[in-house]
């Protein structure tokens, strides 16, 4: 295990030219995920469509994967990636790995890789709930990263299964006789630990020790390994500069989508998170720092404090309701080994 | 690519897909673990999936067998798994099977394996709403330059209102445009020898494009015949002759990006590339079955298979079908010449695409009504009638055109059918109007 200085002074395989929006989550994510993978093993990416494919991978402007301007000389610090539609992520990182274990089972490959898919929550929650699921239950040695912005972000915003109750998308647009998304949003932590995972987190850069060392346990498990991203949507969310890493500090705080590390037959933790919510952060300052919320709860102009909008007060109480179950949701997963 | 250049532990080359690391992949190793199946050429009795088993299990370049269970294909990958299973090395055998949760997870997985390691080959197989359900893979693998994919397609047609497993080819003609070459065989002999070429044609540097071999279910996929089978050594040395490590880098031996989003210009000039590629396939595919030939004694790869055209540059009628069912007309072909006082000849198409437009044209040409016998769903006049139509188009007095509806739904084209398409286009020879189209069914215009 390396140590957080160590970690971030290490070459990261995410490099500068993608065209993300600036403040993505999707690209702090990469760049810590980047640093990690820099552990003297080749890494080969597999990446479903997303916000991060379309705006990484733009031929012939410039890729924005890999170690250095020229192949690394050193074969262990090359890097590979391939994308594919939406869903496709985890079953391609899946493949990948067979067919190195392949190769060394026969003798035929001596240097080892490790193997990350990367999606969307989109991609891994709607389109590839499927995929997603069986290659965790396969036990397919790989780590799959799912960064969820709650949204399909990369096509315009619109609803994906894990929108948060009354976030107004694209497809759930607020209007005066509709709140935004009605819908719960699926559990996918306890689903990938039901369907066989090695270890599933659920923790943001936002966290940022956490998230490293959670990366570097993933990139080491012998099975399948799941860490969610809460990947606040600066474009989505509607939020302002230079606030993606304070949301999702709040976000996790609030009970939206604490900070949650498990490993099977160890049991797992929620961080920064207590069960009893009036040691956490309103919900509604959460809800106020986006304007995807601004149905609900705005900004008080003169002191910035949240204020839940007139008659909107039983729909932020339900939005609590829905965090306090997540909570108490997460505590009780940690306890099962 | 630019000179090779030595790094501290490999070998690297520049390729204009990024860079491929020399050495990091043995695959003289990859070789020595293969486990023979055949020492010596062996006749047996097999059903056309066998066959199409037995092909894949004896390259050395297969390593893992993807699958998902799909009527009539279903026995492909049983009887891989039953191979398999019976090595003494068990689970840590050199050759694998990988069960999926789905037809698409299937494709998914072929292009994330195929990529990974350009030099080894990965099969599968699937029929009818298997490959729909693949589609949206299977387009970006027809124009990936992954040809060392490979997709057996067992023909069923393509609906399951009603639901039946009869082995129409409606299915592989529906994915005409998924930019896989796709390979008609009928009997097991031809099933077995097409797949053993297949990757040759499909991992050709100037070609790479995957491969759809197909044959139809049930009539060829449950029915057994006597199969002749090679030994793997010389299955090995053919294939080795033609494929050499791939020039492009893999996952596993590169550093590359596969996949990526493209500009708008970029894109369209891919498209244009792509479809040179496929078009190269007419040059190579009869030099690899002249090749099959010498090697093996029997016919290779080839456009297609022709009965009636021996020393007579003008025939009364040509057939152009494919599928089993053209041996019933090759079986009543004399008698009908000899009752009737007309020529007769026909071809049964091989290769489906790319469509050899050219070499269709100079073998019909002097045939005075051409009847196209197509046994797929279809919204015109059939798939092949369409192409031999076109391939007739530009002549300066081109054959009159029967289109033909006969075998949909699997049916078997009986004498009687068959005499009947012919009875009508002696009509036509006689000067009778030619309809668009006409289906048969039981022996009579329906």
């Amino acid at each position: 295990m390396s140590g957080y200085k160590e970690t971030a002074l290490k070459q990261s395989c995410f490099q500068p030219g993608s065209t993300l929006c600036p403040g993505c989550m999707e690209s702090v994510a990469f760049q810590n995920l980047g640093r990690v993978s820099d552990n003297g093993v080749k890494t080969i990416f597999t990446i479903g469509t997303s916000c991060a494919e379309v705006s990484s991978l733009a031929y012939p402007n410039v890729v924005a994967w890999g170690r250095g301007d020229q192949a690394p000389e050193d074969f262990t610090r090359s890097f590979s990636i391939i994308h594919n539609v939406f869903e496709s992520a985890p079953t391609l990182a899946e493949a990948v790995r067979d067919v190195a274990d392949s190769l060394t089972a026969c003798g035929a490959l001596t240097q080892p890789v490790q193997v990350v898919a990367n999606s969307g929550d989109g991609g891994a929650i709607a389109i590839g709930l499927r995929a997603l699921l069986h290659t965790i239950h396969r036990r397919a040695r790989v780590t799959i990263m799912v960064l969820v912005n709650e949204i399909f972000a990369n096509t315009g915003f619109q609803y994906s299964p894990a929108a948060m109750p009354f976030a107004d998308t694209s497809t759930t647009p607020v209007g005066p006789g509709v709140p935004g998304n009605l819908q719960l949003p699926i559990d996918y932590v306890h689903l990938a630990i039901a369907a066989g995972a090695e270890l599933v987190a659920q923790v943001s850069p936002a966290h940022g020790k956490l998230f490293l060392k959670t990366m570097e346990r993933a990139l080491e498990s012998t099975g399948t390994a799941v860490v969610f991203v809460p990947a606040p949507c600066i474009s989505g969310w509607k939020f302002d500069d230079g606030e993606t890493i304070e949301i999702a500090l709040l976000g996790a705080r609030s009970g939206a989508f604490p900070a949650f590390t498990w490993e099977r037959g160890k049991g797992g933790k929620v961080v920064d998170c207590p069960v009893d919510q009036k040691e956490r952060p309103p919900i509604e300052a959460f809800l106020a720092a986006q304007r995807r919320f601004q149905h609900l709860v705005r900004k008080n102009a003169d002191t910035g404090a949240p204020e839940i909008r007139p008659g909107r007060e039983a729909d932020v109480e339900r939005v609590r309701a829905w965090a306090q179950g997540n909570v108490e949701r997460l505590y009780k997963l940690a306890e099962m080994k | 690519m630019s000179e090779p250049t030595r790094g501290p532990d490999l070998l690297h080359i520049a390729t204009p897909s990024g860079e491929r690391y020399e050495n990091v992949i043995d695959l003289a190793k990859v070789r020595a673990a293969h486990r023979v199946l055949y020492e010596e050429r062996e006749t047996i009795s097999a059903d056309g999936n066998t066959a199409a088993a037995i092909a894949t299990l004896q390259m050395w370049r297969c390593l893992l067998f993807a699958g998902f269970p799909i009527t009539p294909s279903t026995k492909w990958i049983e009887t891989v798994a039953a191979t398999i299973a019976r090595d003494p090395a068990g689970t840590q055998a050199a050759k694998r099977v990988k069960l999926l949760e789905a037809e698409h997870a299937v494709a998914d997985y072929l292009a994330g394996a195929a990529a990974a390691c350009r030099d080894l080959i990965f099969p599968t197989a699937t029929s009818s709403v298997g490959l729909d359900h693949m589609t949206e893979t299977t387009r970006s693998l027809g124009a990936s330059g992954l040809g060392n994919v490979m997709i057996i397609d067992v023909y069923r047609a393509t609906a399951n209102y009603p639901l039946c497993i009869e082995g129409d080819p409606s299915d592989t003609l529906a994915h005409r445009d998924d930019g896989f070459i796709q390979i008609a065989c009928r009997g097991k002999q031809q099933i077995y020898d097409t797949i053993v070429q297949a990757p040759v044609l499909g991992m050709h540097p100037h070609i790479m494009t995957p491969t759809q071999p197909g044959y139809y279910g049930i009539k060829d996929s449950h029915r057994s015949a006597r199969l002749t089978v090679e030994p793997d050594r010389e299955i090995h040395a053919f294939q080795d002759r033609w494929m050499a490590p791939c020039p492009l880098p893999g996952l596993i031996n590169g550093d590359t990006a596969f996949g990526n989003c493209v500009t708008s210009r970029h894109f369209q000039g891919f498209k244009v590339s792509q479809k040179r590629r496929l078009e190269r396939v007419l040059e190579l595919l009869p030099r690899i079955g002249a090749d099959f030939e010498r090697h093996f004694g029997r016919p290779g790869l080839a456009f297609f298979d022709q009965a009636g055209f021996d020393d007579r540059p003008r025939l009364d009628i040509a057939v152009a079908s494919m599928g089993p069912d053209f041996g019933t007309f090759e079986a009543l072909r004399a008698a009908y010449e000899k009752r009737h006082d007309l020529s007769l000849g026909g071809i049964a198409m091989r290769l489906l695409t790319p469509f050899p437009r050219d070499q269709v044209r100079q073998r019909l040409a002097g045939a005075r009504v051409v009847l196209v016998v197509n046994q797929a769903h279809h919204s015109g006049r059939g798939h092949l009638t369409l192409d031999v139509a076109d391939a007739l188009a530009d002549l300066e007095r081109p054959p009159r055109i029967i289109g033909a509806f006969a075998g949909l739904g699997g049916a078997d084209v009986s004498e009687s059918t068959w005499e009947a398409m012919l009875d009508d286009a002696s009509a036509v020879l006689g000067g009778a109007p030619a309809p668009p189209w006409r289906a048969y069914h039981e022996g009579r215009p329906v």
